[in-house]
């Protein structure tokens, strides 16, 4: 597990999270890649009930949000269940490259398993 | 000068054994023949897109099934967006002096020409093929998103947002073309099952097959003269992730620059055409452009502000929450309707005077928005 990747612009600081080759604030090229820290607060969250293909359907349905990192970046996630706008939370890429984001302070590790 | 001179639209609902082609065919000859035009005056052709056929020359294939050889033909891609900016587009090749009378049409069979699964996992294709879609994300998971954040900011309820759905289903039982006409309630619309908190089913519009179809000319025809008077587009992000913190900012600069081309104000508009794929869209697009003070959409639509003998008519035919949503004809259906009561031909669902409108579709999730101003002046 790590933090997500974002790439951050060398001339005014600027992180973003999809891929560019120049900086969408002041259109510097050549960003420098870099790993956020993890941190951040839920802008919205969803629980989808529906799921886009069958086979990702599960009972209780399964968390979106969307985080605002510390570093700037609002990023999608899969959600613990529980969330609410405005809570902290701590966000980890797992081995399937899922960003999940559990509440702060909560124990990574058996957290969010959907 | 740009004047809507033809429209057009097909029954939305079911239409089995009948392709986008065949759909688009009768929309486009039921608008030529309300302009009273021959097929060879067209000379221009924009059509959309069909997702039960993505053809790369949608707008070719629709010039020979009309047996016509316009100047300029191709297919606009905008999503929801794509009836309102292909009119606009329509307005410039007019304005460029580059075509005479454009045809603007779409349709699909988007509900009998694939599986439900098809239709909601090729729309969940807008988002991010990285970041958003491998994390089961839907179109109305990304419009939960917003409108859940919309709910947040504004403190408005999920019951105010019914409202909207309640209203769309009580205009559509007054058009014999609408898809869902049986009368709802917002207990209905609050118990019907959740697809994506806070979005229960009947937040959503459903999916449809059918086709609509204007055109778009440099001079007036028929007794009615419909104006295409302010015209405004704003593209500010395509994925939700990286949508500005102000959801309905888009919306914002799409009309602004329509009542601006137009000269008009907010406050000059009595019918409005807008763009209505959820609950929260709408709530969204009337606060933006100040049809309704923050947060208070829905309790304005159950006052009676937005329904036929309203200060503010909106989406007289059901809208796509009730007319129904075959793809780029949705909006279309919406420009139609609007046409249709500026002339005075809209029946036992007309409105007394409706001498200006405005119309406006986003595509995406509030990604690509154009708006136009319709004004009747003569
Ligand atoms: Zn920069």
């Amino acid at each position: 597990m790590s933090g997500p990747l974002l790439q951050s612009c060398r001339a005014c600081g600027h992180v973003w999270q999809f891929r560019r080759a120049c900086c969408p604030a002041c259109a510097t090229a050549g960003p420098e890649a870099v790993t956020a820290g993890g941190g951040g607060t839920v802008w919205s969250v969803t629980t989808v009930l529906r799921a886009p293909l069958p086979e990702l359907d599960v009972p209780g349905g399964y968390g979106i949000a969307l985080v605002t990192l510390d570093e700037g970046p609002r990023i999608m996630c899969r959600s613990e269940a529980g969330l609410a706008i405005g809570d902290r939370v701590q966000v980890a890429v797992e081995d399937d490259g899922m960003p999940r984001a559990v509440r702060a302070g909560s124990e990574l590790e058996d957290a969010c398993g959907g | 000068m740009a004047y809507l001179t033809g429209i057009a639209v097909t029954a939305f609902g079911k239409h089995p054994g009948r392709g986008p082609v065949d759909l688009m065919e009768e929309a486009a000859l039921a608008a030529l023949a309300d302009a009273a035009l021959p097929r060879e005056a067209i000379d221009g052709l924009i059509s959309g897109y069909a997702t039960t056929y993505p053809h790369l020359m949608m707008g070719t294939v629709m010039a020979e099934r009309l047996a016509i050889r316009p100047r300029h033909a191709h297919q606009a891609q905008v999503g929801g967006a794509t009836g309102a900016a292909a009119i606009i587009l329509a307005r410039h090749l007019i304005a460029a002096g580059a075509c005479r009378h454009v045809l603007v049409v779409g349709g699909e069979n988007r509900l009998t020409g694939q599986s439900r699964d098809d239709a909601v996992k090729t729309l969940a294709g807008v988002g991010h093929p990285i970041h958003e879609v491998p994390l089961g994300a839907s179109i109305p998971s990304y419009y939960a998103l917003v409108a859940a954040r919309y709910l947040h900011e504004t403190g408005a309820s999920e019951a105010d947002l019914a409202e909207l759905a309640v209203l769309m289903r009580r205009h559509a039982a007054d058009h014999p073309g609408a898809q869902l006409k049986k009368p709802l309630t917002v207990d209905e619309v609050l118990a019907s099952k959740p697809i994506a908190t806070p979005l229960k089913f009947l937040d959503c519009c459903p999916i449809s097959d059918g086709a609509a179809a204007v055109v778009v000319s440099a001079e007036p025809a028929g007794a009615a003269v419909i104006r295409l008077a302010g015209w405004g587009e704003a593209h500010t992000h395509q994925h939700v992730s990286e949508m500005p913190d102000d959801v309905g900012v888009g919306a914002k600069l799409a009309a602004a620059q329509a009542f601006e081309t137009a000269g008009r104000k907010t406050a000059d508009m009595r019918l409005l055409g807008l763009y209505d794929s959820f609950t929260p869209t709408l709530a969204i697009f009337l606060e933006a452009f100040g049809f309704a003070q923050p947060g208070r959409a829905g309790i304005a639509a159950r006052d009676g502000r937005f329904s036929r003998d309203g200060a503010l008519p909106l989406n007289l035919h059901g809208g796509l929450m009730s007319f129904g949503h075959p793809g780029v004809a949705g909006f279309l259906a919406h420009v139609v309707e609007v046409v249709r009561q500026m002339r005075g031909e809209a029946g036992r669902r007309q409105v007394k005077d409706a001498p200006l409108a405005y119309c406006h579709a986003d595509g995406g999730v509030f990604s690509s928005h154009a708006g136009l101003v319709l004004e009747r002046t003569a």
